[in-house]
């Protein structure tokens, strides 16, 4: 956003969590499925890591859209890390929503198990982000 | 509710009598000729004032990290100043064993930047300058809790001008025993009463970058805000906001970038990080030397904030920080 984004395609930072997103994207890989080459995956011990400051400054660096992904609550590798990201994320939409900007952030639970959930999340995003930024070029 | 009525100057002997001991403190305001600001009393009073009608800093700033045994501090501060000490002895940066904190019924104040000579100290006639003029400071106009009903004991002052005494908690009641008279029936109507909360706080991003134009990032309002507490902040070094060479590296990498740069970044963090914890007293306002009104940002967002959580800072001792527990059932609807 401070900086002005050339390519046409927007670029999404995703935090995923390493005990299950980020197996869900690695499996995805095995499948062959494909997802938008804008979405840039990084590798969390667990998605509590993700301060929302990290959002904030992935948002201002330049991202168009910014998604936190973990396991499902209940299943988390340390027990309680996800229940900690819900109520942090949920602030943070809040706070997104206050300065009109909540379609740049999305939470998603994805387990190790669901790649084709993971494919349809990310590229609903990425497709959703797309469609806003080609309106916004046009008005 | 019952209370002590404190007679002219009862509340000075009392404190007096608080600090007759050698480990005893008192933290309060002082009236000079031309100022009223804080002091930490030793041995005796001098000059003292119960109200302070000029906001500077917000105390709860001078006692983090203060966790010394054996000595015995009284606070006579504001509200928000009581609230923010709560807040940060629930982020373990006080420890609440020698600290008596009592919450002044505030009247509303005036800032430091456009002080006047005129402001009265009492609160009857604290409470008649503010109907006549409109100097009260916004974070004061708009604030929600200006009762003292916060901390060990609280100093309510009633419609007729008399201040009462009520303890809380069982350390206030120290303070009622150095109090002459016998406890009464406190009455019902006073002077500082419930205030309603404002609309919901919305705006965009246009209007946010024009209102922080102006920001040089001197990061005074980090370093004034009472709550703002940790001794490493993000903000230190080169990982949030580049300079030297990091930022000559970034700059060939990205391409020209307006200067300073990162201000958003910086106040949207600072704004995230004291959310659950802001206490809306508007030290961040006093200490920009731009004049941006930051309380307005940090006020509106923290109460959207805590109002997901039905939280409220500094409200009690026993609520815990929100980002800090969990249910397990809640925020059905949390996911995309």
């Amino acid at each position: 956003m401070a900086e002005e984004t050339k390519n046409k395609n927007p670029e999404i930072v995703g935090f995923a969590c390493s005990f299950c997103t980020f197996k869900a994207s690695e499996m995805a890989g095995s499948l062959r499925l494909k997802y938008p080459e804008g979405v840039k995956l990084i590798q969390v011990p667990c998605s509590s890591r993700v301060d929302p400051a990290f959002v904030i400054k992935a948002i201002f660096e330049g991202a168009d859209g910014v998604f936190v992904a973990g396991c499902h609550p209940g299943d988390c590798h340390f027990i309680k890390g996800n229940y900690y990201t819900r109520r942090k994320i949920v602030a943070l939409k809040e706070m997104f929503d206050a300065f009109s900007m909540k379609d740049k952030l999305r939470l998603f639970w994805v387990s190790a198990a669901e790649a084709r959930r993971f494919i349809d999340k990310v590229t609903t995003f990425y497709n959703d982000i797309k469609e806003k930024k080609n309106e916004g070029e046009k008005a | 509710m019952k209370g002590k009525k404190l007679k002219t100057g009862e509340i000075e002997n009392a404190l007096n009598r608080f600090l007759n001991d050698e480990q005893h403190l008192v933290l309060g305001f002082k009236k000079d000729e031309s100022d009223v600001s804080h002091q930490i009393f030793k041995d005796s009073l001098d000059h003292y004032s119960l109200l302070n009608p000029v906001f500077g800093a917000n105390a709860a700033l001078y006692l983090r990290r203060l966790f010394s045994k054996g000595s015995q501090v009284m606070l006579m501060l504001r509200p928000c100043e009581i609230r923010a000490y709560i807040e940060l002895h629930k982020l373990t940066q006080i420890e609440r064993e020698d600290v008596i904190a009592v919450s002044i019924d505030c009247p509303g104040t005036v800032s430091s930047k456009e002080k006047k000579d005129d402001v009265p100290t009492e609160a009857g006639q604290l409470a008649e300058y503010f109907k006549s003029s409109d100097s009260m400071r916004w974070a004061c106009s708009v604030c929600s809790e200006k009762r003292g009903v916060v901390g060990d004991a609280g100093i309510r002052i009633d419609n007729v001008g008399n201040y009462w005494v009520i303890p809380y908690t069982d350390k206030g009641e120290i303070l009622l025993s150095l109090v002459q008279g016998e406890p009464e029936d406190v009455p019902p109507e006073l002077l500082v009463g419930e205030t309603k909360r404002t609309d919901k706080f919305q705006v965009d991003m246009a209007t946010f970058k024009k209102d922080f134009e102006k920001c040089i990032m001197c990061m005074n309002c980090r370093d004034m805000c009472p709550v703002c507490y940790c001794i490493d902040c993000v903000f230190h070094g080169d990982e949030y906001i580049p300079k030297g060479d990091a930022l000559f590296n970034k700059i060939f990498r990205t391409g020209s970038t307006k200067m300073p740069r990162g201000k958003e970044l910086f106040h949207l963090i600072r704004m995230y990080h004291v959310s659950q914890t802001c206490v809306g007293c508007g030290a961040c306002e006093e200490a920009c030397p731009q004049g941006i009104p930051l309380t307005k940002y940090f006020k509106g967002v923290s109460e959207r904030l805590q109002s997901i959580f039905s939280y409220m800072s500094g409200r009690s001792f026993d609520e815990t920080i929100p980002y800090v527990t969990f249910i397990e059932d809640e925020l059905k609807d949390a996911t995309d």
